[in-house]
Protein backbone atom coordinates (compact mmCIF):
# COMPACT_ATOMS: atom_id res chain seq x y z
CA UNK A 1 0.00 0.00 0.00
CA UNK A 2 1.46 3.29 -0.82
CA UNK A 3 1.07 6.09 2.19
CA UNK A 4 -1.68 8.48 2.24
CA UNK A 5 -3.45 10.04 5.31
CA UNK A 6 -6.51 9.13 7.07
CA UNK A 7 -9.64 11.09 8.13
CA UNK A 8 -12.05 10.27 10.27
CA UNK A 9 -14.96 12.06 9.18
CA UNK A 10 -17.06 13.50 12.29
CA UNK A 11 -20.39 15.06 10.31
CA UNK A 12 -21.79 14.69 7.01
CA UNK A 13 -20.67 18.44 6.18
CA UNK A 14 -16.90 17.14 7.11
CA UNK A 15 -16.69 14.67 4.76
CA UNK A 16 -18.17 16.07 1.84
CA UNK A 17 -15.60 19.42 2.51
CA UNK A 18 -12.86 16.86 3.35
CA UNK A 19 -13.57 14.91 0.30
CA UNK A 20 -14.09 17.82 -1.64
CA UNK A 21 -10.88 19.56 -0.99
CA UNK A 22 -8.86 16.75 -1.39
CA UNK A 23 -6.54 16.60 -4.39
CA UNK A 24 -7.42 12.58 -4.73
CA UNK A 25 -9.75 11.66 -1.95
CA UNK A 26 -11.96 8.64 -1.70
CA UNK A 27 -14.71 7.38 0.72
CA UNK A 28 -14.04 4.82 3.35
CA UNK A 29 -17.27 2.46 4.30
CA UNK A 30 -16.54 -0.50 4.90
CA UNK A 31 -13.45 -0.67 2.79
CA UNK A 32 -14.15 -4.10 1.71
CA UNK A 33 -13.00 -3.67 -2.08
CA UNK A 34 -11.14 -0.29 -1.77
CA UNK A 35 -8.57 -1.71 0.86
CA UNK A 36 -7.79 -4.48 -1.13
CA UNK A 37 -7.73 -2.50 -4.40
CA UNK A 38 -4.94 -0.30 -2.53
CA UNK A 39 -3.23 -3.52 -1.32
CA UNK A 40 -2.41 -4.23 -4.51
CA UNK A 41 -1.38 -0.74 -5.37
CA UNK A 42 -4.10 -0.97 -8.14
CA UNK A 43 -5.22 2.52 -6.87
CA UNK A 44 -3.59 5.03 -4.52
CA UNK A 45 -5.64 7.94 -3.24
CA UNK A 46 -4.13 10.14 -1.10
CA UNK A 47 -6.64 10.75 0.97
CA UNK A 48 -8.79 8.27 2.78
CA UNK A 49 -12.49 10.16 4.54
CA UNK A 50 -13.58 7.13 6.57
CA UNK A 51 -17.49 7.28 7.01
CA UNK A 52 -17.66 4.72 10.38
CA UNK A 53 -17.69 8.18 12.59
CA UNK A 54 -20.88 9.14 11.35
CA UNK A 55 -24.21 7.64 12.37
CA UNK A 56 -25.71 6.29 9.22
CA UNK A 57 -25.86 2.67 10.47
CA UNK A 58 -29.36 1.65 11.40
CA UNK A 59 -32.86 -0.04 9.92
CA UNK A 60 -36.38 1.56 10.20
CA UNK A 61 -39.63 1.58 9.05
CA UNK A 62 -41.36 4.40 7.44
CA UNK A 63 -44.56 3.94 6.12
CA UNK A 64 -44.75 1.60 3.67
CA UNK A 65 -40.74 1.69 3.24
CA UNK A 66 -38.07 0.24 5.11
CA UNK A 67 -35.26 2.44 5.06
CA UNK A 68 -31.25 1.29 5.58
CA UNK A 69 -28.89 3.47 6.42
CA UNK A 70 -25.45 4.19 4.07
CA UNK A 71 -23.24 2.57 6.87
CA UNK A 72 -25.61 -0.63 7.45
CA UNK A 73 -23.51 -3.95 7.36
CA UNK A 74 -24.84 -6.22 5.26
CA UNK A 75 -24.92 -8.76 8.31
CA UNK A 76 -27.36 -6.05 9.70
CA UNK A 77 -29.59 -6.16 6.98
CA UNK A 78 -29.72 -10.32 6.94
CA UNK A 79 -30.01 -10.63 10.43
CA UNK A 80 -32.74 -7.69 11.13
CA UNK A 81 -35.98 -9.16 11.95
CA UNK A 82 -37.83 -6.02 10.46
CA UNK A 83 -36.51 -6.92 6.54
CA UNK A 84 -36.88 -10.82 7.19
CA UNK A 85 -40.71 -9.83 8.28
CA UNK A 86 -41.45 -6.93 5.34
CA UNK A 87 -38.54 -8.24 2.74
CA UNK A 88 -37.42 -11.41 3.01
CA UNK A 89 -35.65 -11.30 -0.28
CA UNK A 90 -33.49 -8.87 0.28
CA UNK A 91 -32.66 -10.53 4.32
CA UNK A 92 -32.05 -13.79 2.16
CA UNK A 93 -30.36 -11.97 -0.84
CA UNK A 94 -27.61 -9.81 1.94
CA UNK A 95 -27.03 -12.98 3.43
CA UNK A 96 -26.13 -14.41 0.27
CA UNK A 97 -23.36 -11.64 -0.52
CA UNK A 98 -19.20 -12.86 0.18
CA UNK A 99 -18.10 -14.15 3.27
CA UNK A 100 -18.79 -13.62 6.86
CA UNK A 101 -16.14 -11.10 7.28
CA UNK A 102 -17.53 -8.93 3.65
CA UNK A 103 -21.17 -9.08 5.61
CA UNK A 104 -19.43 -7.67 8.59
CA UNK A 105 -18.00 -4.82 7.26
CA UNK A 106 -19.33 -4.73 4.44
CA UNK A 107 -22.30 -1.92 3.93
CA UNK A 108 -24.73 -0.72 1.46
CA UNK A 109 -23.82 2.46 0.94
CA UNK A 110 -20.53 1.11 -0.36
CA UNK A 111 -21.65 -1.62 -2.79
CA UNK A 112 -24.15 0.52 -4.08
CA UNK A 113 -22.01 3.49 -4.63
CA UNK A 114 -18.93 0.77 -6.01
CA UNK A 115 -21.45 -0.65 -8.71
CA UNK A 116 -19.71 -3.59 -9.22
CA UNK A 117 -21.94 -5.14 -11.88
CA UNK A 118 -22.06 -8.45 -10.34
CA UNK A 119 -22.98 -7.25 -7.13
CA UNK A 120 -26.17 -8.50 -5.41
CA UNK A 121 -27.71 -5.15 -4.03
CA UNK A 122 -28.20 -3.52 -7.52
CA UNK A 123 -30.68 -6.14 -8.72
CA UNK A 124 -32.40 -5.78 -5.31
CA UNK A 125 -32.56 -1.47 -5.90
CA UNK A 126 -34.02 -2.08 -9.50
CA UNK A 127 -35.88 -4.70 -8.71
CA UNK A 128 -38.31 -3.35 -5.64
CA UNK A 129 -38.22 0.54 -7.25
CA UNK A 130 -35.86 1.33 -4.06
CA UNK A 131 -34.73 5.43 -3.90
CA UNK A 132 -31.19 6.54 -2.83
CA UNK A 133 -31.20 9.14 -0.56
CA UNK A 134 -28.01 11.29 -1.08
CA UNK A 135 -26.70 14.11 0.69
CA UNK A 136 -27.80 16.64 -2.03
CA UNK A 137 -31.19 14.59 -3.03
CA UNK A 138 -32.99 11.56 -3.69
CA UNK A 139 -32.79 9.47 -6.65
CA UNK A 140 -34.52 6.07 -8.11
CA UNK A 141 -32.59 3.14 -8.28
CA UNK A 142 -32.85 3.04 -12.12
CA UNK A 143 -31.35 7.00 -12.53
CA UNK A 144 -28.82 5.72 -9.93
CA UNK A 145 -26.63 3.02 -11.93
CA UNK A 146 -25.64 4.08 -15.33
CA UNK A 147 -23.05 1.99 -16.05
CA UNK A 148 -20.02 -0.29 -14.94
CA UNK A 149 -18.82 0.97 -12.01
CA UNK A 150 -20.46 4.35 -12.76
CA UNK A 151 -23.32 6.17 -10.64
CA UNK A 152 -25.30 9.20 -10.57
CA UNK A 153 -23.03 10.55 -7.41
CA UNK A 154 -21.51 13.83 -7.99
CA UNK A 155 -17.30 14.32 -6.78
CA UNK A 156 -18.66 15.75 -3.34
CA UNK A 157 -21.83 13.37 -3.30
CA UNK A 158 -22.43 11.24 -0.20
CA UNK A 159 -25.02 8.33 0.13
CA UNK A 160 -26.90 8.64 3.42
CA UNK A 161 -29.70 5.49 2.83
CA UNK A 162 -31.68 3.45 0.69
CA UNK A 163 -35.24 3.46 0.71
CA UNK A 164 -37.05 0.11 0.19
CA UNK A 165 -41.11 -0.08 -0.97
CA UNK A 166 -42.48 -2.97 1.09
CA UNK A 167 -43.48 -5.35 -2.42
CA UNK A 168 -46.11 -8.31 -2.11
CA UNK A 169 -43.95 -10.41 -3.01
CA UNK A 170 -40.17 -11.13 -3.51
CA UNK A 171 -37.05 -13.14 -4.61
CA UNK A 172 -33.46 -13.55 -5.31
CA UNK A 173 -31.99 -16.22 -6.84
CA UNK A 174 -27.99 -16.14 -8.43
CA UNK A 175 -25.79 -18.26 -10.07
CA UNK A 176 -22.66 -17.47 -7.66
CA UNK A 177 -19.09 -17.54 -8.69
CA UNK A 178 -17.89 -20.94 -6.12
CA UNK A 179 -14.96 -18.37 -4.97
CA UNK A 180 -16.53 -14.86 -4.32
CA UNK A 181 -20.08 -15.43 -4.60
CA UNK A 182 -20.21 -12.75 -6.19
CA UNK A 183 -23.36 -12.80 -9.19
CA UNK A 184 -22.59 -14.68 -12.29
CA UNK A 185 -25.66 -14.20 -12.81
CA UNK A 186 -28.18 -12.87 -9.99
CA UNK A 187 -32.18 -11.89 -10.91
CA UNK A 188 -34.54 -10.06 -8.73
CA UNK A 189 -37.85 -10.82 -9.14
CA UNK A 190 -40.71 -8.49 -7.75
CA UNK A 191 -44.54 -8.31 -7.16
CA UNK A 192 -44.92 -4.26 -6.44
CA UNK A 193 -47.70 -1.73 -6.74
CA UNK A 194 -46.18 -0.78 -9.41
CA UNK A 195 -46.51 -4.14 -11.62
CA UNK A 196 -43.90 -7.17 -11.54
CA UNK A 197 -40.46 -5.90 -11.86
CA UNK A 198 -37.66 -7.88 -13.15
CA UNK A 199 -33.77 -6.74 -12.38
CA UNK A 200 -31.06 -8.81 -13.66
CA UNK A 201 -27.14 -8.35 -12.06
CA UNK A 202 -23.62 -9.52 -13.00
CA UNK A 203 -24.74 -10.42 -16.82
CA UNK A 204 -24.02 -7.04 -18.44
CA UNK A 205 -22.40 -4.02 -17.66
CA UNK A 206 -24.66 -2.61 -14.73
CA UNK A 207 -28.10 -4.00 -13.56
CA UNK A 208 -30.44 -3.70 -16.58
CA UNK A 209 -34.63 -4.51 -16.27
CA UNK A 210 -35.89 -7.21 -18.81
CA UNK A 211 -38.92 -5.94 -19.90
CA UNK A 212 -40.11 -8.85 -21.98
CA UNK A 213 -40.04 -10.92 -18.91
CA UNK A 214 -42.06 -8.31 -16.40
CA UNK A 215 -45.13 -8.52 -19.77
CA UNK A 216 -44.86 -12.49 -19.65
CA UNK A 217 -45.12 -12.04 -15.63
CA UNK A 218 -47.90 -10.02 -15.88
CA UNK A 219 -50.41 -12.07 -17.64
CA UNK A 220 -48.73 -15.34 -16.04
CA UNK A 221 -47.21 -16.09 -13.15
CA UNK A 222 -45.31 -19.37 -13.03
CA UNK A 223 -41.80 -19.82 -13.89
CA UNK A 224 -42.92 -21.24 -17.03
CA UNK A 225 -43.32 -17.78 -18.43
CA UNK A 226 -40.39 -16.56 -18.24
CA UNK A 227 -38.04 -20.27 -18.34
CA UNK A 228 -38.09 -19.93 -22.22
CA UNK A 229 -37.61 -16.19 -22.83
CA UNK A 230 -34.56 -15.70 -25.16
CA UNK A 231 -32.64 -13.14 -24.09
CA UNK A 232 -29.94 -11.26 -26.28
CA UNK A 233 -26.61 -12.12 -25.18
CA UNK A 234 -24.77 -9.07 -27.61
CA UNK A 235 -23.44 -6.26 -24.93
CA UNK A 236 -23.22 -9.04 -22.30
CA UNK A 237 -19.96 -9.99 -20.57
CA UNK A 238 -17.93 -12.53 -20.74
CA UNK A 239 -14.97 -14.06 -18.57
CA UNK A 240 -13.31 -17.17 -18.13
CA UNK A 241 -15.78 -18.03 -15.74
CA UNK A 242 -18.87 -18.05 -18.06
CA UNK A 243 -19.44 -16.62 -21.65
CA UNK A 244 -22.12 -14.10 -23.06
CA UNK A 245 -24.04 -16.86 -24.13
CA UNK A 246 -24.09 -18.60 -20.80
CA UNK A 247 -25.34 -15.56 -19.19
CA UNK A 248 -27.72 -14.92 -21.19
CA UNK A 249 -29.16 -18.22 -20.78
CA UNK A 250 -28.42 -18.25 -17.25
CA UNK A 251 -31.28 -15.39 -16.97
CA UNK A 252 -33.78 -16.80 -17.76
CA UNK A 253 -33.58 -19.96 -15.55
CA UNK A 254 -32.26 -17.84 -12.50
CA UNK A 255 -35.86 -15.50 -13.43
CA UNK A 256 -37.78 -18.79 -13.43
CA UNK A 257 -36.22 -20.24 -9.71
CA UNK A 258 -36.91 -17.05 -8.39
CA UNK A 259 -40.30 -16.72 -9.41
CA UNK A 260 -40.32 -20.85 -8.67
CA UNK A 261 -39.56 -19.36 -4.72
CA UNK A 262 -42.22 -16.67 -4.65
CA UNK B 1 -9.45 -11.26 -26.28
CA UNK B 2 -10.71 -10.67 -29.61
CA UNK B 3 -12.67 -7.98 -30.31
CA UNK B 4 -14.20 -7.08 -33.55
CA UNK B 5 -16.70 -4.99 -35.47
CA UNK B 6 -17.74 -2.11 -37.92
CA UNK B 7 -18.87 0.79 -38.02
CA UNK B 8 -20.56 3.23 -40.93
CA UNK B 9 -18.99 6.77 -40.80
CA UNK B 10 -20.67 9.88 -42.39
CA UNK B 11 -17.09 11.12 -43.99
CA UNK B 12 -15.48 10.28 -46.80
CA UNK B 13 -12.53 7.63 -46.64
CA UNK B 14 -9.45 10.16 -46.99
CA UNK B 15 -10.58 12.20 -44.26
CA UNK B 16 -11.09 9.00 -41.98
CA UNK B 17 -7.69 7.74 -42.71
CA UNK B 18 -6.61 11.33 -42.01
CA UNK B 19 -8.22 11.90 -38.43
CA UNK B 20 -6.89 8.46 -37.81
CA UNK B 21 -3.47 9.61 -37.58
CA UNK B 22 -3.97 12.92 -36.13
CA UNK B 23 -2.86 12.17 -32.75
CA UNK B 24 -4.79 15.32 -31.41
CA UNK B 25 -8.23 13.61 -32.71
CA UNK B 26 -7.39 10.31 -31.15
CA UNK B 27 -6.59 11.43 -28.28
CA UNK B 28 -9.54 12.73 -27.56
CA UNK B 29 -11.10 9.68 -28.68
CA UNK B 30 -9.61 7.68 -25.93
CA UNK B 31 -11.31 7.36 -22.62
CA UNK B 32 -8.60 8.40 -19.93
CA UNK B 33 -5.92 9.47 -22.78
CA UNK B 34 -3.57 11.92 -21.02
CA UNK B 35 -1.15 12.48 -24.05
CA UNK B 36 -0.69 10.76 -27.55
CA UNK B 37 1.94 11.60 -29.66
CA UNK B 38 3.63 10.90 -33.08
CA UNK B 39 7.05 9.49 -32.55
CA UNK B 40 7.45 9.10 -36.18
CA UNK B 41 5.12 8.40 -39.74
CA UNK B 42 4.75 4.78 -38.25
CA UNK B 43 5.34 4.89 -34.36
CA UNK B 44 3.31 6.75 -31.57
CA UNK B 45 3.34 6.46 -27.90
CA UNK B 46 0.43 7.36 -25.66
CA UNK B 47 -0.55 7.86 -21.51
CA UNK B 48 -3.69 6.61 -20.93
CA UNK B 49 -5.34 6.69 -17.21
CA UNK B 50 -7.24 3.89 -17.04
CA UNK B 51 -10.03 4.02 -14.47
CA UNK B 52 -12.09 1.37 -13.82
CA UNK B 53 -14.36 0.47 -10.35
CA UNK B 54 -11.65 0.99 -7.63
CA UNK B 55 -8.73 0.72 -10.08
CA UNK B 56 -6.87 3.63 -11.42
CA UNK B 57 -3.51 2.85 -13.41
CA UNK B 58 -1.66 4.80 -15.69
CA UNK B 59 -0.33 3.11 -19.00
CA UNK B 60 2.55 4.10 -21.10
CA UNK B 61 1.54 2.86 -24.24
CA UNK B 62 3.75 2.61 -27.44
CA UNK B 63 1.94 1.80 -31.15
CA UNK B 64 3.20 1.18 -34.27
CA UNK B 65 1.69 1.80 -37.29
CA UNK B 66 2.76 -1.07 -39.62
CA UNK B 67 1.44 -1.94 -43.12
CA UNK B 68 0.57 0.86 -43.96
CA UNK B 69 -1.90 1.11 -47.55
CA UNK B 70 -3.60 4.76 -47.65
CA UNK B 71 -6.79 5.44 -47.32
CA UNK B 72 -7.57 1.28 -47.36
CA UNK B 73 -5.90 -0.43 -44.11
CA UNK B 74 -2.86 -0.51 -41.42
CA UNK B 75 -2.27 -2.34 -38.78
CA UNK B 76 -1.82 -1.30 -35.01
CA UNK B 77 0.71 -3.17 -32.73
CA UNK B 78 0.96 -2.02 -29.37
CA UNK B 79 1.83 -2.28 -25.92
CA UNK B 80 1.13 -0.57 -22.91
CA UNK B 81 3.43 -0.80 -19.33
CA UNK B 82 1.21 -0.03 -16.19
CA UNK B 83 4.01 -0.62 -13.64
CA UNK B 84 2.77 -2.48 -10.90
CA UNK B 85 -1.03 -3.36 -12.35
CA UNK B 86 0.06 -4.69 -15.45
CA UNK B 87 0.33 -4.46 -19.01
CA UNK B 88 -2.30 -4.81 -21.98
CA UNK B 89 -0.45 -5.38 -25.21
CA UNK B 90 -2.46 -6.16 -29.03
CA UNK B 91 -2.42 -5.71 -32.74
CA UNK B 92 -5.43 -4.08 -34.35
CA UNK B 93 -6.22 -4.38 -38.55
CA UNK B 94 -8.01 -1.60 -39.54
CA UNK B 95 -9.78 -1.58 -43.10
CA UNK B 96 -11.68 1.45 -44.51
CA UNK B 97 -14.40 0.63 -47.67
CA UNK B 98 -16.16 3.44 -49.05
CA UNK B 99 -19.96 2.66 -48.91
CA UNK B 100 -23.08 4.50 -49.21
CA UNK B 101 -21.15 7.75 -49.59
CA UNK B 102 -19.17 7.49 -46.38
CA UNK B 103 -16.76 4.85 -44.97
CA UNK B 104 -17.54 1.72 -43.15
CA UNK B 105 -14.21 1.36 -40.78
CA UNK B 106 -13.88 -2.37 -39.54
CA UNK B 107 -11.92 -3.59 -37.09
CA UNK B 108 -10.77 -6.57 -35.91
CA UNK B 109 -8.43 -7.18 -33.18
CA UNK B 110 -6.46 -9.46 -30.61
CA UNK B 111 -6.03 -8.62 -27.19
CA UNK B 112 -4.19 -9.43 -23.99
CA UNK B 113 -3.96 -8.40 -20.60
CA UNK B 114 -1.76 -9.50 -18.15
CA UNK B 115 -0.41 -9.34 -14.69
CA UNK B 116 -2.27 -7.80 -11.24
CA UNK B 117 -5.02 -6.45 -13.30
CA UNK B 118 -5.63 -9.49 -15.07
CA UNK B 119 -6.18 -11.54 -11.86
CA UNK B 120 -8.45 -9.28 -10.30
CA UNK B 121 -9.86 -7.38 -12.90
CA UNK B 122 -10.85 -10.40 -15.79
CA UNK B 123 -14.04 -10.24 -15.24
CA UNK B 124 -14.43 -6.94 -16.25
CA UNK B 125 -12.09 -6.70 -19.04
CA UNK B 126 -14.19 -7.13 -21.80
CA UNK B 127 -16.76 -4.98 -20.45
CA UNK B 128 -14.10 -2.07 -19.85
CA UNK B 129 -12.80 -3.01 -23.27
CA UNK B 130 -16.18 -2.65 -24.83
CA UNK B 131 -16.73 0.55 -22.94
CA UNK B 132 -13.79 2.16 -24.43
CA UNK B 133 -14.22 1.29 -27.97
CA UNK B 134 -17.87 2.37 -27.45
CA UNK B 135 -17.13 5.87 -26.53
CA UNK B 136 -14.27 5.88 -29.07
CA UNK B 137 -16.73 5.45 -32.09
CA UNK B 138 -19.10 7.80 -29.94
CA UNK B 139 -16.59 10.86 -30.03
CA UNK B 140 -14.59 9.78 -33.12
CA UNK B 141 -17.69 10.85 -36.03
CA UNK B 142 -17.75 13.78 -34.15
CA UNK B 143 -14.37 15.51 -34.70
CA UNK B 144 -14.12 14.89 -38.28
Amino acid sequence: MYEFSYHKASSLEDARSTLATAEDGKLLAGGMTLLPTMKQRLAAPTVLVDLTGIDMAGIEGKGDNIVVGAMTTHAAVASSSLVQQTIPALAALAEGIGDPQVRNRGTIGGSVANADPAADYPAALVGLGATVVTSKRSLSAEEFFTGMFETALAEDEIITAVSFPVPEAAAYQKFPNPASRYAIVGVFVAKTANGIRVAVTGAGGSVFRNAEMEQALASNFSPDAVKNIAVDSSGLNEDIHASAEYRAHLVGVMASRAVAAM
Amino acid sequence: MDISGEQQIDAPRERVWEALNDPEILRQCITGCESLEKISDDEMKAEVLAKFGPVKAKFKAKISIEDQIPPASCRLVGEGQGGVAGFAKGAAVITLHESDGGTRLEYKADMQVGGKIAQIGSRLVSGTTNKIVGEFFEKFPTLL
